[in-house]
């Protein structure tokens, strides 16, 4: 059993995506893409909030929820219309909703009078004082004189609790008003598949009077044969009722064409004798001209069935996704056991390979049956670690009111992508740095009204949020149409703060990147809203703790575009195992574009270069991993080695040159920071089926640190990494 | 008398956590064989294959509401006579009005306590032993 903190705890869960739906459905209503349906999804949302809070007793959100509901409950039925002015009251009352739950859910108290302004606007959009008092006189739990009388059930000698209506007897006087019906019933086997139960039916005609079947079992085949969902057994025999011929009617409504029945009103015996009770027979003749209960469908009617089966109905297709709550812990665990049983199986195909031939062939066919479901397993735990980024999307319009509440500028926040999904780790880790970067281009990167006029643009600025799946990354992107970076401001700065030398030369997109500098801060007067300590090289740091990077492009007088890729997953990667001399490294495989032998016409030396390749007509830069980690190379010369492929994160093309490729694998990401710190170059490492270790390598940075080594002036100082998997 | 333990009920609300919490004042008062729905539908789909001695539901859901699914059992011939308990917010009084032409046997006003649960529920199947 539950305790009550737990129930608490998940209430608030439950707020917390009301809070989102309310928040979701509010901002589609405004931009004009909601329906009826939307503003019903925004009233239910308070509402549960509000009866949840009660159940809970948290009270000051319920008073603060009963106004707002109130409110909702008035746009729900026209009375309030959607006006502009109404939803900047409604939209600040959500904001006032998700402070007040947040605060009791911490425990906090409410301060006396925190939510009155708000609620205030909400009274004043009714138009009247306060909205019905959430207690008005009802606080014993009951409507006062509501002319209400509870209806007690009928006695209980039925799992239903109703009393039949008791015939009188069957030899009572005949000439009673009440009338003889020969009813023949057999189901059909669609009627159970609609999930109705001929049991209930037939204690539904006993409630209306005196019923005398007969169950005919001859078509009852040997216990064996038996299918549990097929009817087998039929009734026939007589009711006798007043009830009007409709009630029995009634009764059969929902089975009528699921199954075979005649119900037929026998001729009233003559008045002075009393009607022997008909004898039943299990082959009673339904002669009588029948008159035919079948084909009366009613439309609308509401038939349980239809939904049973599924996927008929249009109601069908809005099916609410049905889902079940698990601890993040279980899934942890299973998703450890999946990367344990990834290396085991490494470990397998070790062993398989050392075998004979004829042993080894059998063995590896199942091996890899085994390894594609290993995958396939893999990827649906992976799945449901995945969230969709929308969930940290949605925290976002609110903190742009909040600041064009603030600055006075005018923004509005774009967002698509949302539903892309990506591990829940990385979404929950996402929600800082987004902030970050959102509260930068709104306080810095958009300009005020009367600027943005000047310079001939809208007055409102824009920023575009947007996600989607690129590869094996997941790319988010923010975009604004501001004033872009001033590149002499940052310049300047970075001087002053002796972040560069005071007379170095840099390209715009170099000096643009100076902002991720730790120390760095151009904002001359710390404000409210960025200046919180926190800077880019912060949010650079937490994407690039999350296995990701950030590109920056700015275009003066244009706007800004900071683009976040980050990693789907942080437990297990497609990787490419490569071999430099006696070195083993394992490379994403979502980061190869090509693998390819150069021939000797391809490869060309330049000036300041360890070389080029020749591609297709495009000449692209080598990057020479033994040159960078200063390990032996076995090959003599580019001819003999592999180059791969890859692509920076900016798009450019470079070609790595390792000894040779050793296979795809599946490996499962250890990180080495913990022990080693961070090591340029590489992203972490992994554990093979012969229980060596291997370094995963960082592709970005690699091209970044060959760069670096190539500049003039540099020396090639090769990173200190070596990889020992001896 | 009914007896407590042997009362099967089924809650509707589309909230986990207030069927939970229903469910523990239920079981406080001794009931046992609590069946949970989270919408109109599903209930009565689970109340046309269990049977229950009542439905306790709740009035705002997506998909059928409380008001709809009172209908709708009303209407259906195997649970037409099941005993119906409404919840309702404290503002509702127009609901419990339609609720009662619907042929609700009683309603109760979230929040509620064991107590008033309690007489609700006896005021429609009698004392619980």
């Amino acid at each position: 059993m539950a305790s009550l903190d737990e129930l608490k705890r998940t209430f608030f869960d439950e707020c917390g995506e009301l809070l989102q739906d309310m928040e979701t459905g509010l901002t589609d209503l405004q931009d004009g893409s909601g329906s009826e349906d939307t503003v019903h999804a925004v009233f239910r949302a308070v509402h549960s909030i509000k009866g949840g809070a009660g159940i809970f007793g948290f009270e000051g959100l319920v008073e603060f929820a009963h106004v707002f509901e109130t409110v909702l409950d008035s746009v729900r039925h026209g009375t309030l219309h959607q006006t502009p002015e109404v939803f900047t009251v409604l939209l600040t009352s959500s904001d006032m909703l998700s402070d007040l739950v947040g605060m009791s859910r911490s425990g906090e108290a409410i301060p006396a009078g925190h939510a009155s302004e708000c609620k205030q606007a909400l009274e004043q959009l009714l138009g009247k004082g306060p909205a019905g008092s959430s207690n008005g006189g009802e606080d014993a739990g009951d409507f006062a004189g509501l002319d209400f009388k509870p209806v007690p059930a009928g006695g209980g000698d039925d799992d239903f609790g109703f009393t039949p209506v008791r015939s009188d007897d069957a030899d009572g006087p005949a000439g009673d008003g009440k009338k003889s019906y020969t009813i023949t019933f057999r189901p059909r086997p669609e009627m159970l598949r609609n999930a109705n139960e001929p049991l209930y039916i037939l204690r539904e005609l006993r409630g209306l009077g005196a019923l005398d079947l007969v169950a005919d079992l001859s078509g009852l085949p040997p216990l064996s044969d038996i299918q549990p969902d097929q009817p087998y057994v039929s009734w026939s025999g007589t009711l006798r009722t007043d009830a009007p011929r409709k009630a029995i009617d009634d009764v059969f409504e929902f089975v009528v064409g699921d199954c075979d029945l005649s119900v037929v009103e026998e001729e009233p015996p003559p008045a002075a004798e009393a009607a022997p009770p008909p004898e039943m027979h299990d082959d009673v003749a339904v002669a009588a001209p029948a008159a035919p209960v079948a084909e009366h469908k009613k439309p609308g009617r509401s038939q349980p069935a239809a939904d049973a089966e599924g996927g008929k109905g249009g109601s069908a297709n809005k099916k609410q996704a049905t889902t079940t709550r698990v601890d993040l812990d279980k899934i942890d665990r299973v998703v450890n056991m999946v990367g344990e049983l990834i290396i085991a199986q490494a470990m397998l195909g070790q062993v398989v390979q050392g075998l004979s031939e004829e042993v080894n062939g059998r063995l590896s066919q199942v091996l890899d049956q085994t390894i594609h479901h290993t995958r396939e397993l893999k990827e649906s735990v992976m799945s449901m670690r995945a969230q969709q980024v929308g969930s940290v999307f949605q925290r976002m319009p609110r903190l742009v009111r909040e600041l064009c509440m603030k600055t006075g500028k005018k923004v509005r926040l774009e967002m698509t992508g949302e539903s892309t999904e990506v591990d829940r780790t990385i979404v929950e880790r996402l929600a800082d740095p987004l902030t970050h970067i959102i509260r930068n281009s709104a306080d810095h990167g958009i300009e005020s009204p009367e600027d943005r006029l000047a310079v001939g643009k809208s007055e409102e600025g824009t920023i575009h949020l947007s996600a989607a799946q690129r590869g094996g990354r997941i790319v988010i992107e923010i975009k604004d149409d501001g004033a872009g970076i001033n590149t002499e401001r940052v310049l300047r700065k970075a001087k002053e703060k002796n972040l560069v030398d005071q007379d170095v030369s840099l390209t715009d997109d170099e000096i643009c990147n100076l902002i991720f500098l730790p120390g760095f801060s151009t904002a001359d007067t710390v404000s409210d809203i960025s200046g919180r300590g926190v800077g880019m090289d912060v949010v650079r740091r937490n994407i690039q703790d999350l296995g990701g990077r950030v590109t920056l492009k700015s275009e003066r007088g244009k706007g800004m575009t900071i683009q976040l890729a980050l990693p789907l997953t942080l437990a297990v990667m497609d990787g490419m195992v490569i071999k430099v001399g006696e070195n083993i490294y394992v490379m994403p495989m979502s980061s190869i574009v090509e693998c390819l032998h150069p021939g000797s016409s391809e490869a060309y030396n330049l000036l300041n270069t360890r070389g080029m390749l020749k591609l297709r007509g495009e000449l692209v830069q080598l990057v020479y991993l033994s040159d960078l980690f200063d390990v032996k190379s076995n090959a003599r010369g580019i001819l003999e080695s592999v180059v791969i492929i890859t692509e920076a994160g900016d798009g450019a093309k470079f070609g790595l040159v390792v000894d040779e490729l050793c296979g795809h694998q599946q490996v499962v990401i250890k990180s080495i920071e913990d022990s080693y710190g961070r090591v340029p170059g590489i992203a972490a490492a992994t554990i093979f089926g012969n229980g060596k270790v291997a370094l995963i390598l960082d592709v970005e940075k690699l091209s970044e640190l060959s760069a670096e080594s190539m500049m003039p002036g540099n020396s090639t100082q090769p990173v200190v990494v070596s990889a020992t998997t001896h | 008398m009914p007896a407590a333990a042997a009362l099967k009920v089924l809650i509707v609300d589309d909230q986990f956590s207030v069927r939970q919490m229903t469910r523990m004042t239920l079981e406080q008062l001794g009931i046992r064989n609590v069946y949970e729905s989270e919408n109109g539908k599903d209930a009565l789909n689970k109340a046309s294959v269990q049977p229950l001695d009542l439905i306790i539901s709740d009035y705002n859901m997506p998909e059928m509401d409380g008001l709809a699914l009172l209908r709708a059992v009303r209407g259906h011939p195997a649970v037409r006579k099941l005993p119906f308990i409404l919840l309702t917010g404290r503002g509702d009084r127009e609901l419990v009005v339609k609720a009662a032409q619907a042929g609700v046997n009683n309603y109760l006003v979230k929040p509620f306590t064991q107590v008033t649960l309690r007489e609700k529920i006896e005021q429609v199947i009698g004392k619980l032993s």
